[in-house]
């Protein structure tokens, strides 16, 4: 029976190595069918075509927007009206707490509202529950990538999530905290309701203010200088009248190194007083400013809002492992060590490509004059490089460069928390622009293109000139890639080679695996278990040598003396 | 969120913005809906209102009572009979008043529930961060219940219950809500089956944070999993041990006695190792004795 068993393991050898060693031709390519992808339509269906026209809603005229998902009019007519002075039918439309955005007052009598109220919610995307083995509600940067974060919402009405079969999160939550806008002079609150399960606060960096008020106290949002945490449940008013313009900054600072990171911070921004200036308020998702400020167009063809972040998945993972906020904390507080991190998650506007083109495009025309408003809200220096233009660096952190020194550059270095007012001239001079075309803009440190290190991904968007821009506010590709692969979530689960369809004979795709008895196993598991089969077989030969010793003697005996019969025979001969 | 709101707005349209923002409240008028009832068309009358444009004057009949809402001097904007919402996001939806569920012949009782939510019921539930002064609420099939949901809150809470009939609440919902502290109160008409239904916030980690109760109605149906201190969680943290410093690990660093202690905390896990080596060692001297004899015993034999 042992020598059946023998036999077999030994021709099963023969035929691994007789698999290994047979080179005459390797694998053909194999390509991964795109019908086998969960390929996400490009724009989102939800969003209705009207609203990117060029309209007016209450009286408030908001510009056309040609990119694929433009914000929702509605929310640009509740910011720049306040949620007080719309009718219900235009705030249902918003999702709106009715009390979110409050104007009133024209102090100075210039014809626009100048106490201004924004109410802040805190919202946490991409969390776990203890209810089901999912996130909620969810937001995606990229197609399937959904790290845990916590955001500054407008305050809103109703459910969490689109409705209560969706766990996918009501629009108005979502990356990045929205964009503020006020005005120099404005008597602004910007009140904060703790609906988070941790204590959050609101500093407003360069952001003109007191550092304490004389009715409601501490209101620079630092818990070791200047307030006490505000606690979940608990709302706390942070009062301002600012004196300077700017492009600024607000943020957490509780537990900073870990707050800002899951998207505690956002672009604020203080615009020059004019009269009859009905500010934008809120900038929800940032992007284009389809209502931009009377000082804005008075010197610009268009303004951008640019949120640059970067997150650490390690860091995010940890409120999608644990329930228990006292874990949570734990976890944040003691264990998590921002010294060791790596940012894994690059973003724009709170979003990554390929959900960048959807609406993080800047949209021109030749010979115009555009604003962009940049933060670097990540841990890291930004390098940001606009291809086919230089741009003009004119503020920095919110305080204009002398006019005079002001520089041009195609990389813009950003420090954390850093901002920077660009202008992008489109005048094709060789300089400005190099002409039209779709040129990208990207975050030039290469890890910023990528979605945890898959290419490409990150912070990655586009200056596309109308001539480049599809019927539904798509680049065209002049190189002819398939945009449809990146929308899949299967990409950046690194499953589809990259190159697969650069040639038709798929040349640098990815080779079929061995076939027969060890196909679909890995060479290292392969050489381990063709070692274990060898190991086997002497263990089991030693033990037939010493169990049946005798017949083993035997045999070598017959062998000697039929060699020694040979020799004799051969002596014979 | 927008859709959810999409199918209202139309009511809101006919009605106008702040039509009511300065009338005064007026009692409850339906007579409308009992015409339809007593036509025996209450069951498709809910979906058929709620989808449809309601001429003005119909909605018109339909003001919040008084006693209802702690928060009327400054009005309410209307967005037809079934979302009602003041200028503060005050909110209630899904309010039925008389309509009878198919399942009911009468109103078997009517009661008033009071609902305190707020962060300090999560306080005798360690690992939570908002709650609701009850966790379970016990009803008679078709009772008519008047919710005063009481936010102690300085933010947005929500009472929201689910799984009620589609063909009288819409999405299957009654939903309150309001920005504390502040109570807000609406009236609906339970159902004549045994039944468990769902309470919760729905604000993002609410209920997964401790603001989850169940209506049990009659005998009930199957309770609800991850209700604090009622019922067990569908899924659960892992809890390690947590080495934290002692006031007695300062008092004296120096002596034999706390070294020898540290050497047992510092390692749960080595000193159980130790303990349990400790043991099998000397059980196992018998042991090992014993089997010497049956050995010796084996060897004599052969
Ligand atoms: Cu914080
Ligand atoms: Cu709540």
């Amino acid at each position: 029976m042992p020598i059946h068993f023998l036999i077999a393991i030994l021709s099963f050898c023969c035929m691994s190595t007789a698999v290994i060693a047979q080179t005459a031709k390797l694998p053909e390519t194999v390509k991964v069918d795109p019908a086998a992808l969960n390929i996400e339509p490009i724009c989102d269906p939800k969003i209705a075509a009207s609203w990117r026209e060029a309209q007016e809603i209450e009286g408030v005229k908001i510009k056309e927007s040609r990119l694929c998902n433009p914000d929702n009019p509605a929310w640009i007519a509740a910011a720049v009206k306040g949620t007080n002075n719309i009718s219900m039918a235009t705030l249902m439309q918003t999702g709106l707490s009715p009390d979110a955005i409050i104007k009133t007052d024209d102090l100075d009598g210039d014809g626009d509202p100048d106490r201004i109220t924004i109410k802040l919610e805190i919202m946490e995307l991409n969390g776990s529950s203890r209810d089901f083995d999912g996130l909620v509600p969810t937001f995606d940067i990229a197609p399937g990538i959904q790290p845990g974060a916590w955001v500054f919402a407008p305050k809103t009405s109703g459910m969490s999530t689109e409705n209560f079969e969706s766990v996918r999160a009501n629009p108005l939550l979502r990356l990045p905290s929205p964009v503020i806008r006020v005005e120099v002079g404005d008597i602004v609150q910007i009140v904060l309701e703790n609906t988070h399960y941790f204590p959050h606060s609101i500093h407003l960096h360069g952001v003109d203010h007191p550092f304490s008020h004389h009715e409601y106290g501490g209101n620079d949002g630092v818990p070791q200088t200047n307030e006490m945490h505000l606690m979940p449940g608990e709302r706390r008013v942070y009062e301002f009248q600012p004196r300077h313009a700017g492009t600024m900054f607000y943020h957490c600072h509780v537990q900073t190194h870990t707050h800002l990171a899951m998207g505690l911070g956002g672009i604020i921004i203080v615009e020059e007083n004019r009269p009859n200036n009905w500010l934008q308020t809120l900038n929800i998702g940032g992007g284009q400013v389809r209502h931009p400020s009377v000082a804005i167009k008075e010197d610009f063809d268009q303004e951008y809002d640019l949120h640059y972040h970067a997150m650490d998945k390690e860091l995010t993972g940890i409120i999608q492992k644990y329930n228990d906020p006292r874990l949570i904390a734990h976890e944040m507080n003691q264990r998590y060590d921002i010294t060791d991190s790596t940012e894994d998650y690059f973003t724009l506007n709170g979003l990554s490509f390929p959900y960048t083109l959807r609406e993080s495009l800047i949209t021109v025309e030749p010979d115009q004059k555009i604003k962009l408003r940049v933060l670097n809200s990540g841990g890291e220096l930004l390098a940001l490089h606009t291809h086919g233009h230089h741009a003009t660096i004119t503020h920095y952190d919110g305080v204009e460069h002398n006019p005079i020194a002001q520089i041009m550059r195609d990389v813009f270095d950003l420090a954390p928390a850093q901002r920077l007012d660009l202008t992008l001239n489109t005048t094709n001079d060789g300089l400005h622009s190099y002409g039209e075309g779709n040129w990208l803009f990207h975050d030039h440190r290469e890890k910023g293109i990528t979605t945890d290190g898959m290419s490409e991904g990150g912070s990655m968007s586009a200056i596309v000139y109308k001539s480049y821009l599809t019927e539904i506010g798509l680049p065209k590709g002049s190189h002819g890639v398939d945009l449809n692969t990146y929308f899949s979530k299967e990409f950046y689960q690194r499953k589809v080679p990259v190159w697969q369809d650069l040639d038709k004979a798929g040349t640098l795709g990815t080779p079929a695996g061995q076939t027969g008895m060890t196909a679909g196993i890995d060479p290292a598991t392969r050489t381990s278990l063709l070692n274990f089969l060898y190991g086997l077989l002497l263990g089991i030969s030693i033990y037939l040598l010493i169990a049946k010793r005798q017949l083993a003697k035997q045999a070598v005996l017959r062998v000697v003396s039929l060699l020694k019969g040979s020799k004799g025979s051969i002596k014979n001969d | 969120m927008i859709k959810y709101f999409s199918i209202l707005l139309v009511g809101s349209l006919v009605i106008g913005p702040h039509a009511y923002a300065t009338e005064p409240i007026k009692p409850v008028d339906h007579s409308g809906h009992t015409m339809q009832h007593d036509d025996g068309h209450d069951m498709v009358h809910g979906d058929d209102h709620m989808m449809d444009a309601p001429p003005s004057e119909h909605s018109k009949g339909h003001t919040t009572p008084e006693g209802h809402t702690s928060h009327q001097g400054d009005g309410h904007h209307h967005m037809d009979e079934d979302h009602i919402m003041d200028h503060e996001g005050g909110m209630i939806m899904g309010q039925n008043f008389d309509k009878l569920p198919t399942s009911c012949d009468s109103i078997s009782e009517e009661i008033e529930i009071t609902v305190r939510a707020g962060r300090k019921y999560a306080e005798k539930f360690p690992g939570t961060a908002f709650a609701f002064d009850n966790q379970e609420w016990r009803v008679k099939p078709c009772a008519k219940v008047t919710w005063h949901f009481i936010n102690e809150d300085h933010v947005r809470h929500q009472f929201m219950m689910h799984g009620l009939p589609r063909y009288l609440y819409k999405y299957g919902m009654f939903h309150l809500e309001v920005t504390g502290p502040k109570t807000i109160s609406g009236t609906i008409i339970m159902p004549g089956a045994d039944e468990t239904y769902l309470v919760h916030c729905d604000i993002a980690q609410h209920m997964e944070n401790g603001m989850k109760a169940q209506l049990v109605v009659g005998k009930g149906g199957e309770n609800l999993p991850s209700i604090p201190g009622l019922t067990p969680y569908a899924f659960t943290d892992i809890y390690k041990h947590v080495d934290l410093p002692q006031v007695s690990d300062k008092t004296d660093e120096d002596s034999i006695m706390k070294q020898v202690a540290d050497l047992f905390d510092s390692n749960s896990l080595n000193s159980g190792m130790l303990i349990f080596g400790l043991l099998f060692g000397v059980l196992s001297v018998p042991l090992i004795r014993k089997l010497k004899p049956i050995r010796k015993s084996n060897n004599n034999n052969q």
